[in-house]
C-alpha cells in the first residue's frame, strides 16, 4: 500500500451522534439557564435570555462545523443535495399548508395545539416549516444514498 | 464517467474498507465510486491516482 501519511478516517455515525448530543446538551443547559436566570423583569432578563440562546446557537454551529469538516466529500454532497431539494421541497409543502391555513383562518378554526396568542401562532408556524424541511431533508438524504450505493 | 477502481483494488487484494482508509473516505463512498454512481472531486481523484500509482486518465475515462 502507499507509504504516505495515512489520511484521517471520516466521521461516521458516532461523530454525528456526538454532534447532536453536544448540541442538545448545550441547548438544554441554555434553556435551563434562561428559565433560572432570565425570568427577571426588564432588560436584564431579556439580555440573559438572548445571551443564553446565542451561546447555545454558537456552540451548536461550532459543533456542526467540526462535524462538516470531518465527513468525506460524498457525505457532504449528499447533505448539500438533500438540503437543497429536500429542504426546498419540504418548504414548498409546508408553505402551501401554512398559507392555506392563514387564508382560511377567518372561517376555519386553527388546528389544535397551535396556540392562541400571536407569539404562539408565530412559533408554531415557524416550527411547522422547519419540521417539513427536516422531513424533506431526511427523505432526500436517504434517497441520495440509495441512488448512489 | 467510467473507472477501473474495482479492478485495481482487486489486483491488490484490498477490501473497500482498506481503500477507504487510504483515501480518507468512508467505505460507502468507495462503493459509490466503484459503481460509477459518484464522480470524485479533482483532489480525491488525485489521491486515488497516488494510492494506485497511476495517472488519473488511466483510472478514469469518459462515458
Amino acid at each position: 500500500m502507499n507509504g504516505g501519511v495515512k489520511p484521517k478516517r471520516p466521521l461516521g455515525l458516532a461523530g454525528f451522534a456526538a454532534t447532536i448530543g453536544v448540541t442538545m446538551l448545550v441547548g438544554g443547559l441554555a434553556g435551563a439557564g434562561s428559565a433560572l436566570f432570565g425570568e427577571q423583569p426588564g432588560a436584564v432578563g431579556l439580555a440573559i435570555t438572548v445571551a443564553m440562546i446565542s451561546a447555545a446557537m454558537a456552540v451548536g454551529f461550532a459543533a456542526c462545523i467540526w462535524w462538516w469538516r470531518g465527513i468525506d466529500e460524498a457525505a457532504r454532497e449528499a447533505h448539500k443535495w438533500a438540503w437543497w431539494w429536500g429542504g426546498s421541497g419540504g418548504l414548498a409543502v409546508g408553505g402551501v399548508l401554512l398559507l392555506t391555513v392563514m387564508i382560511r383562518a377567518d372561517t376555519q378554526p386553527l388546528p389544535a395545539g397551535v396556540g392562541s396568542s400571536p407569539a404562539d401562532i408565530f412559533i408554531s408556524g415557524m416550527m411547522a416549516v422547519v419540521l417539513f424541511q427536516l422531513a424533506g431533508y431526511a427523505l432526500a438524504w436517504a434517497g441520495w444514498w440509495l441512488k448512489h450505493r | 464517467m467510467n473507472n477501473r477502481l474495482k479492478v485495481l483494488r482487486a489486483e491488490r487484494n484490498w477490501s473497500q474498507a482498506d481503500l477507504a482508509d487510504q483515501l480518507g473516505v468512508s467505505r460507502q463512498t468507495v462503493n459509490a465510486l466503484e459503481t460509477g454512481r459518484y464522480d470524485p472531486s479533482l483532489p480525491l481523484a488525485f489521491r486515488i491516482a497516488k494510492v494506485f500509482g497511476q495517472p488519473i486518465e488511466s483510472i478514469f475515462t469518459e462515458d
